[in-house]
């Protein structure tokens, strides 16, 4: 871990760490309003049989409970999004972007280890992701009580299911990463990481929404955030032993490829 | 101890041969010339001493210390400008420095000289990078890579952008480091300012070493181009030792010079001479003269 380079990190993504949380906590300040406001006459429709039962339970989440409306909201594309900028966008281009400005060589040339400079900045990007997935919680218990409905919350499993989410986006993070460390430019690390952060998603909401494609589920990360499980008191170990077992897979590539393969001239 | 040590040093890419076998010396307290066209090798030596690139074969030495399995310690040592220095452009240039001293982890004590020989006020080094022309970003460059003192300047086509005055600058601070003895690896295709500036250089093409000299020993070798207007017979020089290609015409009488000039003015001294040029030797004819010999 370098200090100045976490600040440095820190410094230059400030603002739109900002923008972001604040974007996520109204998300997640909604989504319990929403819940305490339409959430019977949502279920109302839904029980007269005019969608099919899979509909009502979208990614894990619903909005006929306080915990399915959470859920909900974490699972929802907004979100995706919204925690993507950092989980994706950042996690990309943190070493590939700036091979392809070239300001990696600049700080490469002082006495910082590949291996220590990765190690930075995955920490940085998982306090970023803990930042974000945190403001959407905060926001939703902030909704919660501004809708009169906190006492339907179990308050000591959010930071069981913020855990949880940071796994979750914290493993395309890590993903991202390893994919920034083993390109020189940035659009085919944005692309892998992309495309496998949509493909997770199309598996999820592919098998909650059609019965045959539920085997399809476990082979999506989205799968191992069950966040209504979570807050109601069923936090799988399993769940999180896979999410940390892919971000210790993808470390486990970043540190072999990153300080062993030659960093040319920048293009 | 030397500076840098290169052994049989090369990088291939598949087929192509960045750099091919390379055995240069770099002494402590010399301006160390690297001079060859673009894509000669240049930078691909530079990014092997650095620890960029993983060497095909041989080695690279830094102040003593493997290229590659000591590389963060030699650049804990070292200040390195890149060529085309690329600088974050939502920072300002004082917040650069800032940052890149702190990773440098050595204070930046010459921060200030720098700046001022160069002419970077404080209010400047306050205005955002993205606002700084290239000549002010190729500033921040050499100061970033002088600011903490280090032993080894390893420096890529440092004057690029700089305007002639601030060349100067940038020489004049070159001669206080080489006078405190700091060692200097001044990589460039200007040959007017390995000339000015270093003490030895090394010329690569294609990859490969062509030479390895004394700049005195270079220039002392170069041709010299004279012209001569005559009124009469011109003299006999076929025999005068050093002059080559000797051509007559029209009472006009040109050719070359190399080495030792008093054999040449010995033998003008009596010829009805009208007027008379001799073209100083540049190194750039010697640099052109080894780069005949190397295809040859």
């Amino acid at each position: 871990m370098n200090g100045p380079l976490f600040r440095h990190s820190v410094r230059m993504q400030r603002v739109k760490l900002i923008v972001v949380s604040t974007a996520l906590a109204i998300w997640g300040f909604l989504l319990p309003v929403i819940y305490a406001k339409f959430g019977s006459q949502v279920r109302a429709v839904f029980d007269t049989g005019l969608f099919p039962a899979e509909f009502a339970e979208f990614g894990g989440g619903d909005l006929f409970s306080l915990a399915g409306s959470v859920a909900f909201g974490l699972i929802h594309p907004i979100a995706i999004i919204l925690t993507s900028v950092f989980s994706v966008g950042y996690a990309a281009s943190a070493v590939a972007g700036e091979r392809q400005r070239g300001t990696l060589e600049v700080a490469l040339s002082r006495p910082v280890s590949r291996r220590v400079f990765y190690l930075t900045l995955l920490v940085a990007n998982f306090c970023f992701v803990a930042i974000n997935v945190g403001s959407l919680l905060a926001g939703s218990v902030a909704g919660s009580a501004f809708a009169g409905v906190i006492d339907q919350l179990q308050l000591r499993n959010v930071p069981l299911l913020w855990l949880n989410a940071i796994l979750l986006f914290g493993s395309f993070a890590a993903v991202g990463l390893a994919a920034s460390v083993s390109f020189d430019r940035l659009p085919p690390a944005l692309g892998v990481t992309l495309g496998y952060v949509v493909l997770m998603y199309f598996l999820d909401v592919l098998g909650s929404l059609w019965p045959d494609a539920r085997f399809l589920q476990p082979y999506s990360l989205f799968h191992y955030l069950q966040a209504k499980s979570v807050l109601t008191g069923t936090f799988a170990a399993f769940d999180a032993a896979i999410l940390t077992g892919v971000i210790a897979a993808a470390m486990g590539w970043a540190l072999y490829v990153f300080p062993r393969r030659d960093l040319g001239a920048p293009g | 101890m030397h500076a840098i040590t290169t052994t049989g040093l090369t990088k291939h890419y598949g087929p192509i041969r960045a750099l091919d076998a390379l055995d240069i010396t770099v002494r402590e307290g010399e301006i160390f010339g690297f001079l060859g066209p673009n894509g000669a090798g240049k930078s691909t030596t530079i990014r092997l001493l650095l620890g960029f690139l993983r060497p095909t074969s041989g080695e690279g030495r830094v102040l003593g210390l493997d290229s590659v399995l000591d590389s963060v310690a030699i650049r804990a040592r070292i200040g390195y400008l890149p060529g085309g220095v690329a600088l974050y452009d939502s920072l300002t240039g004082e917040e650069i420095l800032d940052y890149l001293g702190e990773l440098s982890g050595r204070p930046p004590v010459r921060r200030a000289e720098l700046c001022d020989r160069l002419e970077l006020s404080p209010q400047t080094l306050r205005r955002l990078v993205r606002d700084y022309s290239r000549g002010m970003r190729q500033k921040i460059g050499i100061v970033q890579a002088l600011q903490h003192e280090p032993e080894l300047a390893i420096l890529d086509e440092p004057s690029e952008g700089l305007d002639p005055l601030m060349q100067r600058a940038f020489y004049d601070i070159l001669d206080v480091l080489k006078n405190e003895g700091r060692t200097i690896f001044f990589s460039s295709h200007v040959l007017s300012e390995v000339e000015r500036v270093c003490d030895r250089v090394a010329i690569v093409r294609r990859g490969r070493l062509v030479a390895v000299e004394e700049i005195a020993a270079l220039l002392a070798r170069r041709m010299r181009k004279v012209d001569m207007r005559l009124a009469g017979t011109p003299p006999r020089l076929e025999d005068v030792p050093g002059v080559l290609n000797i051509t007559i015409a029209d009472g006009r009488l040109t050719c070359q010079v190399e080495g030792d000039i008093r054999p040449f003015l010995a033998a003008i001294v009596d010829a009805p001479i009208v007027d008379l040029t001799i073209e100083p030797a540049h190194l750039e004819d010697a640099f052109l003269e080894l780069y005949k010999e190397a295809d040859r």
